[in-house]
């Protein structure tokens, strides 16, 4: 029996039980349409992280810390905890991360950039009144790259200009509705300092106060205000801060030199070496080759690249826990094709007979219904990519109605790539084999005798 | 006169198991059909004319004896190897034709043809030849249940003679027709077996009718041959 005359046989046998075909169908397209749906939003998820992280140049990305240690019982969230031990180790050996380690950091082959992460706690505002809020120092090049993503007005053209860059979502907490309306106004930076002069034993033995703290106030214009994004505002190590100074002006801010208890641990001998160090590469290719050479500088690195992979395995397991889910459904659907052959094996005993009667072997007459469970795994798998391209869409849609009224803007929540679509078929069309194996035996089975005698 | 033995069987038996009760539907059958014979069989119902007819067809397995045609022991064969003797050897029409009933005249014509490998072209051209030869070109694209049951019969005939085989064999070919059109329909099997030397083997309870056209006449009773007239 010839390809063809196989397809014919089980089109011609789908055409004449429509209705049946089409419920059939239904079953596997709902399947495929599930499976499709759960898929794409895994992959969507893992598009959207790996995106932002590529946005955000997150992988070509090194933190660099002073090397040794974690701090025991420390928290693995909080920086400091990681730097503070090995800040002591590294002070004791001399390999503070200092300017002078910058410098040997730029020297590297494959560093675009490399500059301290450096951060002051002060009250921020757009007069008087104002949060506490980490301010961070971060390099014109850097605030110009993508790393800082401003989206109203613009970044501070070099490290010497008089004038800030805040978040968009700081500026809305500043009483602004609109954070394009921040671009331009005054914001004023109340620094914390050493004032030993202040210091007042008597006072503060009867705990009325009398610490040796100072405050100034700094005035500086907003010139950029960065967007909110989906995934977070800003970019590497940037994201949790709110307002963004070049080194020149801060240079000029009377603050403490410390931002959390580890920093007092990092003073050795009067030296104060920076908490971290940012790195910023040309290409993902030198990774590994500049975190090696900045470990033999003596200090400890921290690249996301290197944690990608594990994020990865978490989307791949991800996928795996949705498309079980998924499967659910297809198996429900290939128990419906099953139960559809047998009642269409029974309801064609007699051409199953007369057909081996005329010579039809065994072969034949399982190709001709393997073809039609085929047939149908072809047409509901079709139709379920369609259906969970629809259903996802639409879930999209409604996901970013509701985000929007948070302020988050238009995301795409779900990704279709076309082995998504092209797997969904050929799935469909294995699920759908495999489900006609048993009717399609049974059918080859049926003894000619029988039925032919079979009304 | 006589003839090279086509078809011969010996000592065959077919015995159904029905629960715990064993029935012989053929027991110690032992004949031969010259090629290019018209034989009938005849006998009453129940006498394993049918059970006969299909172990000769390939259609069924003995459960004694063996079966040779053309010098192969269908006896013995595969499932597989059956098919292929149902396809090219044998061509069956039975009483109630057995059309497929969505297929038209000449699809069911086709049909063996299907399973033979045959190229469409080619296969569209031999059974609109056939249809022809029954006299039904011009009902070629006509139902089953738009044909009446001669015409059936006919259709069933070409189908039968799609792959051109060497042993015609009819189970009961005229049970379900009135006189004229079942002796115009045994009077076309005596035909196509002077025509094309077609060896013909027909199973049926007319006796008068077979007699006049079989040159051979085998008698069964209780699933055992008690005459035989004629010689190979």
């Amino acid at each position: 029996m010839r390809f063809g005359d196989a397809v014919g046989f089980a089109l011609s046998s789908l055409r004449k039980r429509r209705l049946r075909t089409f419920l059939t169908a239904s079953g596997v397209m709902i399947g495929i349409g599930a499976l499709v749906c759960m898929i794409s939003f895994g992959k969507g998820m893992q598009k959207n992280v790996t995106e932002a992280f590529k946005a955000a140049d997150l992988f070509t990305a090194i933190m660099v810390m002073p090397a040794g240690p974690s701090e025991p019982g420390g928290d693995p969230d909080e920086p400091g905890s990681r730097r503070g031990g090995g800040a002591a180790a590294a002070a004791a050996k001399g390999t503070l991360l200092d300017d002078a380690a910058v410098a040997e950091i730029l020297k590297i082959p494959g560093v675009m950039t490399a500059y301290p992460e450096v951060s002051f706690p002060a009250q921020v505002g757009l007069g008087d009144e104002g949060e506490f809020r980490l301010v961070q120092v971060v390099p014109a090049a850097v605030a110009a790259s993508r790393a800082l993503r401003v989206k109203w007005g613009r970044a501070y053209a070099n490290d010497d200009e008089r004038g800030v860059v805040i978040s968009g979502s700081f500026a809305r907490r500043l009483g602004l509705k609109d954070p394009a309306a921040a671009v331009g106004r005054t914001l004023r930076i109340k620094s914390v300092s050493f004032d030993f002069a202040a210091l007042d034993p008597g006072r503060m033995m009867t705990g009325g106060g009398g610490l040796p703290l100072a405050q100034e106030s700094y005035d500086f214009p907003v010139l950029g205000v960065t967007g909110t994004a989906a995934f977070g505002e800003g970019g590497p190590g940037l994201g949790q801060n709110d307002v963004f100074l070049p080194p020149g002006p801060a240079r000029g801010i009377k603050r403490l030199p410390i931002t959390s208890v580890w920093d007092v641990f990092r003073m050795s001998g009067g030296r104060v070496g920076y908490s971290a160090v940012s790195v910023k590469l040309g290409s993902l290719r030198d990774l590994k080759a500049v975190q090696s050479r900045i470990r033999d500088l003596g200090f400890s690195t921290f690249a996301l690249a290197d944690q990608f992979e594990e994020v990865t395995k978490a989307f791949y397991l991800m996928d795996m826990v949705l498309a079980a889910v998924g499967m659910i459904a297809i198996v429900v659907a290939a128990l419906g094709i099953v139960n559809t052959m047998v009642m269409s094996i029974l309801e064609r005993f007699r051409e199953i007979g007369v057909m081996k009667s005329v010579g039809a072997g065994d072969g034949d007459i399982k190709k001709i219904f393997f073809f039609e469970t085929g047939a149908i795994g072809l047409l509901g798998g079709a139709a379920g990519c369609l259906l969970g391209l629809a259903t996802s869409l639409l879930i999209n849609r409604i996901v970013n109605i509701y985000l929007a009224r948070q302020g988050i803007p238009y995301g795409h929540y779900f990704a279709f790539p076309l082995w998504l679509f092209l797997g969904a078929m050929g799935f469909s069309l294995l699920v759908s084999l495999a489900a006609g194996i048993y009717p399609a035996r049974r059918a080859a089975r049926v003894d000619p005798v029988i039925a032919l005698r079979h009304d | 006169m006589t003839t090279p033995v086509l078809v011969r069987t010996r000592s065959l038996a077919k015995t159904y198991v029905v629960g715990d009760v064993r029935v012989a539907a053929l027991a110690d059958v032992t004949l031969a059909v010259g090629e290019g014979r018209f034989v009938a069989i005849i006998g009453a119902s129940g006498s394993g004319k049918s059970t006969l007819l299909n172990l000769l067809g390939g259609l069924d397995t003995p459960t004694g004896g063996a079966i040779e045609v053309g010098g192969d022991l269908i006896s013995s064969m595969d499932r597989e190897a059956l098919a292929r003797y149902r396809r090219h050897v044998t061509g069956m029409i039975f009483q109630s034709f057995n059309l497929v009933p969505s297929r038209t005249a000449l699809e069911n014509v086709e049909l063996p043809l299907i399973f033979a490998g045959v190229e469409r072209a080619e296969r569209r051209r031999r059974a609109a030849e056939l249809l022809d030869r029954v006299g039904l070109a011009a009902r070629a694209a006509h139902r089953p249940s738009e044909l009446s049951g001669g015409e059936q019969q006919r259709v069933a005939v070409a189908r039968a003679l799609a792959n051109d085989p060497r042993i015609l064999l009819a189970d009961e070919p005229t049970g379900n027709l009135d006189s004229r059109t079942s002796r115009e329909i045994v009077g076309l099997l005596a035909e196509l077996n002077r025509g094309r030397n077609l060896t013909v083997i027909m199973v049926s309870h007319e006796e008068g009718l077979v007699r006049e056209f079989a040159h051979d006449v085998i008698k069964l009773r209780d699933g055992r041959v008690v005459a035989e007239e004629g010689a190979p």
